[in-house]
């Protein structure tokens, strides 16, 4: 195995290792939490990665998008992602798609793990209807200082637009800190890194983040 | 008893009280229910949750022991004695 994984092996061990390597992962969404979720996957040696999302970095991303810079100022994210994905770890195969997710949208066959990074529930609901029996999807969702992760399976678990039903994406622009998509997305690789590895934590439970009061919650669903 | 349990933005208005536990009584529905939570606190809060004519707020989420009540009868689902309430407001942005 490389030197590159030497310090996360004498964390987790070679198995864990050889699993994540042999994983691939869609990130839906590279913006605030798939920005950084994509960074730290590839970081982590994860096999391949798929890149979906139709945005172009505009100025008011740079204050929590981790892979962006002015220099990136109205060019796709997806196209940024992956040049500096590979610059990070160019073993990682990764493969992009710029398209909204929507109605329609399609998840390319054989696809066993997915990452919710997406800004709102229309695309959230289209991703959910998507997904192949089987498929695992690890959802994040941040606003203010607060955010959610929560790991369901497709065929098995509550659909996705069910748990949410009713929910509307608020008016205008979500409030954000700049932090908050930092820990939730490391929450998100956390327990996708717990998924690969066959022990997920947040199995039909949403891990729900608090940093006002600094607090951790649990809810069943 | 039904057991509330409250997340986000609602805890804090609340003080930072993770749950309540309620009286249940025969015939209780989840709309009885947060009609006699609010009764019992000093500060609005179900207006987070439905507005004056009983409609349901989008913003937060009620799970009814992990279903939400949008799948069930809404404000008219039955509560039994030791269900769970929960109200819980996702963050939407990603």
């Amino acid at each position: 195995m490389e030197e590159r994984y030497a310090r996360q092996r004498l964390f987790w061990g070679d198995e864990r290792q050889r699993l994540i390597g042999e994983s691939e992962l869609l990130v839906a969404g590279v913006g605030g939490l798939g920005a950084t979720v994509c960074q730290i996957m590839a970081r982590a040696g994860v096999g391949r990665l798929l890149l979906v999302d139709d945005g172009a970095v505009a100025l008011e991303d740079l204050h929590r998008q981790s892979l962006y810079g002015e220099c990136d100022l109205g060019r796709k994210k997806v196209l940024v992602a992956r040049e500096r994905l590979q610059a990070i770890n160019s073993t990682v195969e990764i493969v992009v798609r710029e398209e909204r997710i929507g109605c329609g949208f399609a998840v390319p066959g054989g696809v066993p793990l997915v990452a919710d990074c997406l800004d709102n529930y229309e695309g959230r609901f289209a991703l959910w209807d998507a997904l192949p029996a089987g498929c695992r999807l690890v959802h994040g969702g941040v606003q203010g200082d607060r955010g959610q992760v929560l790991t369901l399976v497709k065929g098995e678990s509550q659909p996705l637009n069910e748990i949410y039903a009713g929910s509307v994406q608020p008016a205008g622009a979500i409030e954000v800190s700049p932090y908050s998509v930092f820990v939730i997305a490391g929450l998100m690789c956390s327990e996708l890194c717990h998924v690969i590895g066959g022990s997920a934590k947040l199995l039909d439970r949403f891990l729900v983040v608090d940093l006002v009061d600094l607090s951790l919650s649990f809810l069943d669903v | 008893m039904v057991l509330l349990r409250i997340y986000g933005t609602l805890r804090m208005m609340l003080g930072g009280r993770e749950s309540v536990e309620l009286p249940w009584r025969e015939g209780d529905t989840v709309g009885a229910l947060l009609a006699r939570f609010q009764a019992g606190e000093r500060i609005p809060v179900t207006h987070k949750l439905v507005d004056d004519r009983c409609m349901l707020h989008t913003g937060t989420i009620i799970l009814l022991n992990r279903r939400n009540i949008l799948h069930l009868d809404r404000l008219e689902t039955p509560v039994r004695d030791g269900d769970v309430l929960a109200l819980f407001p996702p963050g939407a942005g990603g």
